[in-house]
């Protein structure tokens, strides 16, 4: 968070959408505008809790370039690390938070001459800020989730001149991704194995780099407890099993940067100088990869990993 | 002569993109190139056996938009040959919707070049010599490694502007 300054937030709506998302509306808990934003973004929320602090990004579903409230979706995960429990449980209207000024990872590329957007659940929610930017281009968005969630979802889509939702698997992707033409641009949001083979069938079908865009979320997963050296601090600190290397450094206080906390943006990057990573970015090559890490979703292999902070 | 302008375009050898399904190469040149994997198809100006020929580069880039418009993804076209040719491929591609990340342009042949006099907006085709004379207004260019990608031509800057009718020596550099 060193890069821009936090913004106080204040609660305005919860509105349970169905048993496990809820619409939180946040407004400026400081009597100014928000910034305005851009399709696609998204925001971190600071998220103190007893025992620990979750810094958790969130996809704005506001229409771009709101600036006196924006919205967010949130799933709640009762396995997942804390956050969203937090947000279903401990919020309430009136409260105040730390927000991160959006931040732009996922933007519709305006050279494109279709958008074919493919999203799995909650990762429908960074589409649902692009409607009013898709403007005249052509346009197809898949969305694949449970029957349970297909209410809510089209009760979202209501605005959108059409949509296709897929709750039984007959979302065939290879399918529609050969049959595009050509200046279809891609774009992916969901969890991780969705937009693997999704990304997968793509490149298969000679897809270019520039034209899949890629939204990852769902947060860090855990792992095994390890040790990291900090040498530049000189301080050994302890990362727990649901924690990352990242949340682990700033809870000794040490300012590191970070933008997307998903191992997207390379914003946190650190030198990696001994120990066996264990690399879970989207963001590093192959070769960068033997000399540098993303603490805020690669963790460590080896008991011990010594890193330059 | 390097005038260390860095938007003279450099291109690497041919080579078929792997990550492709489908492949196109056009040229201009007389010999096309050696070992093309099955999946390719060629289109020239001069004959060859198995090749879809052209008689001026205008049929060819005519019937090249029509074709761009059936294509999906995995598609990827080559031009090979003079960079006016290639420019002029790669912008039927681009409007087609093609990023240039699908496009690969490779140059052989002449180093004639099509030249932008900046100051009437005309283009001059064939340009061999590092000052030329303007087709249009009659300003005497000089020919900048300044490459527009938009306007696919190198820069021509009238070269006497403040010493009128004082021009340096031509010389032939672009043959």
């Amino acid at each position: 968070m060193t890069q821009s300054a936090k913004i106080p937030v204040r609660v305005s709506h919860i509105e349970p959408l169905n048993a496990s998302l809820r619409r939180i509306t946040l407004e400026p808990a400081d009597g100014r505008l928000f910034p305005a934003s851009a399709a696609g973004a998204h925001i971190q929320l600071e998220l103190i809790g007893e025992a620990r602090i979750w810094r958790n990004a969130y996809s704005l579903v506001s229409p771009p370039g709101s600036r006196t409230a924006y919205t967010i979706i949130v799933r709640k995960v009762p396995q997942g690390r804390g956050g969203s429990l937090f947000l279903h449980e401990r919020l309430a209207v009136g409260q105040t938070l730390n927000m991160s000024p959006p931040v732009n990872l996922f933007p519709i590329a305006r050279l494109a001459r279709k958008h074919l957007m493919l999203a799995a659940g909650i990762g429908v929610t960074p589409f649902l800020a692009y409607r009013t930017d898709l403007a005249e281009t052509p346009f197809e968005l898949h969305l694949r989730c449970r029957a349970t969630d297909q209410a809510a979802f089209e009760t979202l889509l209501a605005n959108w001149p059409q949509y296709h939702i897929h709750t039984t698997p007959d979302l065939h992707v290879s399918d529609l991704l050969r049959r595009q033409p050509l200046g279809t641009h891609l774009y992916l949001c969901g969890p991780a194995g969705f937009m693997q083979s999704a990304e997968t069938a793509a490149r298969a079908l000679g897809w270019p780099e520039a034209r899949i865009h890629q939204e990852h979320f769902g947060g860090p997963a855990g792992g095994h407890p390890f040790t990291a050296i900090l040498a530049r601090s000189g301080r050994t600190i302890h990362v727990a099993q649901d924690q990352t290397l990242l949340e682990a450094i700033e809870a000794a206080n040490i300012d590191a940067p970070s933008l997307c906390r998903g191992g997207a943006c390379g914003e946190c990057r650190l030198t990696l100088l001994a120990g066996s990573p264990d690399h879970r970015d989207h963001f590093l090559t192959e070769s960068e990869h033997a000399t540098s890490i993303m603490p805020c979703v690669s963790r460590s292999h080896s008991e011990t990993i010594t890193i330059d902070i | 002569m390097d005038q260390g302008i860095k938007s003279r375009p450099r291109y690497q050898p041919f080579r078929i993109d792997p990550t492709g399904t489908r492949h196109l190469i056009v040229t201009d040149q007389p010999s096309p190139p050696p070992d093309t994997p099955e999946a390719t198809e060629l289109w020239t100006l001069s004959p060859h056996p198995g090749t879809q020929i052209f008689a001026t580069p205008t049929l060819l880039f005519a019937a090249l938009a029509q074709h761009l418009a059936g294509q999906g993804p995995g598609f990827r076209l080559y031009a090979i040959g003079t960079e006016p040719f290639i420019w002029d491929a790669a912008h039927i591609g681009t409007e087609a919707g093609l990023t240039m990340q699908e496009i690969s342009l490779h140059h052989a042949g002449s180093l004639a070049r099509r030249v932008h006099c900046i100051h009437c907006k005309t283009n001059i085709e064939g340009v061999t010599t590092n000052i030329v004379p303007c087709n249009s207004c009659g300003a005497p260019l000089f020919v900048r490694d300044h490459f527009s990608r938009r306007l696919r031509a190198f820069m021509g800057v009238r070269v006497d502007a403040e010493t009128p009718g004082i021009l340096p020596p031509t010389e032939t550099l672009y043959a």
